[in-house]
């Protein structure tokens, strides 16, 4: 099933020559997942008080979040083919201002967390009982802003957060953030290390999370593949941020079919 | 007069007791003279810790679950360092926020340059939904305070560790608005903040010697009043600008844009330059950098070619 969301990423990534599909396709299960078993929604009004709120903080991975608004009508069919355009409201990172459903304007790195811990101490200050999640990259983890924020979540007992990280592998190109498990727990966090691209691994670590007011704070660690799906996008290098051709845009098809 | 910092504390506990969505968020500054507010609401008061970018993204979503932030802390850690949490946080998604710093400039004279902050009026002047004050007294904090702290926009006081001592008419601190504080003929003189207690003392003696001074000065930095610049420089031909504050985007280019279509007009400037070195009290900096009496008769004299 998500591969006709990643087939939309492509599809979209190719017509805008603009995107980045490994990093979409690392995360497009997650995301798919939250909007089907986890958040509470409603697309005919985003921005409905009772919603949960979903911060991509890895705000480059957007093409994975338009694919699964659209599955779940928030966008429409127009939103996604003018990806990028002109005429569009979406371009190739989240843009609260316009887009309907996402909740942050992100794509610098270390933004999107601490927006999602305030959202977190805001509406809890309200006594509303509605739950944040925000996805992470691991290379991301680089960010002094995430640490800081891990800090004051744990500090608050920000127990109405839940951050789940893609560790698709990206840090450790660069600046490996290994151990991430046993960093998360010494900063106060609750943390669990899941396949993240496994259902049955998503919906064990999501079913069983306690999301009341007070309470340390979760970290879902979800191990990806960047890339994943297509054999020769795969891993790290040349098509972070690559533009497929038309005869590669088959290929990729080919693979997801 | 009162420091700025306690007219803080305590428009925070006035405004607070009243409007149950303003949350105070501080980066481990004034957390004992904020404890009457800390205390009277424990769950809309946070030192959140030293990390100042994380506190204002922070305050970002607290600003989204509907609430309004207060942020805290010394100038160059809320402007400089968070500067960009401050432009795609709350610029671009325009969010409203009230950022309130100290140790604005050199007010902080004996700790140097990591605690001086000269950028931070041009740098929030970029963002079309921010507005910049700079109270020189504790009225003028508390009126403004109270007349935008919930207008969703950016709003931006810099509070100076040392009030000008003047004592204003309450009915003329208006948001957006200068206050003509001496009517003259000979020069307009625009100025911020505390400077205008040094304004004073030297437009008395310009005043022995035949000159005198229109005195506008600016508690709200924007949106600049620039109206009544030119209406004053149109008539005396003559404007000496002193902000303590960089020299470069700030209040003097503001005078420019507001009198450019006059003709004939001279200009001069006592700012900041560029990085200030060296220690000493605010006083001693004051003198060195030309905000003093003595420099503004020079400049006057240098610049505008005034004979007294």
């Amino acid at each position: 099933m998500t591969n006709q969301l990643r087939k939309k990423i492509a599809q979209i990534v190719a017509q805008a020559k603009e995107g980045h599909i490994p990093s979409s396709f690392s995360i497009v299960d997650i995301i798919d997942y939250l909007y089907s078993e986890v958040l509470h929604f409603d697309a005919k009004n985003p921005k409905w008080d009772k919603r949960d709120y979903f911060v991509l903080s890895k705000g480059h991975g957007a093409a994975a979040l338009y694919v699964v608004l659209h599955k779940n009508k928030f966008l429409t069919d127009q939103d996604l083919e003018q990806y990028s355009q002109t005429a569009g409201i979406l371009g190739g990172h989240p843009d609260t201002t316009c887009v309907p459903g996402a909740e942050a304007s992100t794509g610098s790195l270390g933004h999107g967390f601490p927006m999602a811990a305030g959202l977190a101490l805001g509406l809890r200050i309200q006594n509303k009982e509605n739950r944040i999640f925000s996805l992470l990259g691991d290379g991301e983890c680089n960010e002094g802003t995430i640490w800081e924020t891990a800090l004051v979540a744990a500090r608050q007992q920000l127990g109405n957060l839940t951050a789940i990280i893609d560790l698709n592998g990206s840090a450790a190109q660069i600046l490996p953030v290994d151990p991430l498990a046993e960093k998360w727990e010494a900063f106060g966090w609750k943390v669990l290390v899941i396949d993240g691209h496994d259902r049955d691994e998503l919906n064990r670590a999501f079913g069983g999370l306690n999301y009341s007011f007070r309470g340390n704070p979760k970290v879902i660690i979800a191990k990806t593949v960047k890339g994943k799906g297509v054999s020769f996008i795969e891993g790290h290098g040349k098509w972070h941020h690559r533009i497929p051709s038309s005869d590669e845009l088959e290929q990729i098809y080919a693979e997801l079919a | 007069m009162k420091k700025l910092r306690q007219e803080f504390a305590d428009t925070m506990l006035e405004v607070g007791r009243r409007d149950e969505k303003l949350v105070v968020m501080v980066g481990d500054i004034s957390h004992g003279i904020l404890q009457p507010y800390a205390q009277s609401y424990p769950n809309r008061y946070y030192n959140v810790g030293i990390c100042e970018p994380t506190i204002v993204s922070m305050a970002a979503g607290i600003a989204k679950s509907g609430l309004i932030p207060v942020v805290h802390t010394i100038a160059p850690f809320i402007i400089e360092r968070a500067y960009e949490q401050i432009k795609l946080d709350f610029g671009y998604q325009k969010l409203g926020v009230n950022l309130i710093s100290v140790g604005s400039a050199f007010d902080y004279s004996q700790l140097g340059c990591s605690h001086h902050c000269y950028t931070d009026i041009s740098l929030m002047s970029h963002f079309r939904n921010a507005q910049v004050f700079f109270p020189g007294s504790p009225i003028e904090l508390n009126l403004l305070f109270k007349k935008v702290y919930a207008n969703g926009h950016i709003n931006y006081f810099r509070l100076p560790e040392y009030p000008h001592d003047h004592v204003l008419d309450e009915k003329q601190i208006i948001v957006g608005q200068a206050i003509r504080i001496l009517k003259g003929e000979c020069l307009t003189i625009v100025v911020i903040g505390p400077q205008l207690k040094t304004v004073l003392q030297a437009a008395e003696i310009l005043k022995q010697r035949r000159c005198s001074a229109d005195v506008l000065y600016f508690p709200t930095i924007k949106p600049f009043d620039g109206k009544s610049v030119w209406e004053s420089v149109t008539r005396t031909k003559n404007v000496l600008v002193i902000e303590e504050a960089s020299a470069h985007d700030g209040v003097f280019n503001q005078v420019l844009r507001a009198t450019r279509d006059i003709p004939h007009v001279s200009y001069s400037q006592i700012a900041i330059d560029d990085f200030v070195h060296g220690y000493g009290s605010y006083e001693d900096l004051c003198q060195r950098l030309g905000f003093s009496v003595e420099g503004i008769i020079k400049k006057i004299k240098q610049d505008l070619k005034i004979e007294q």
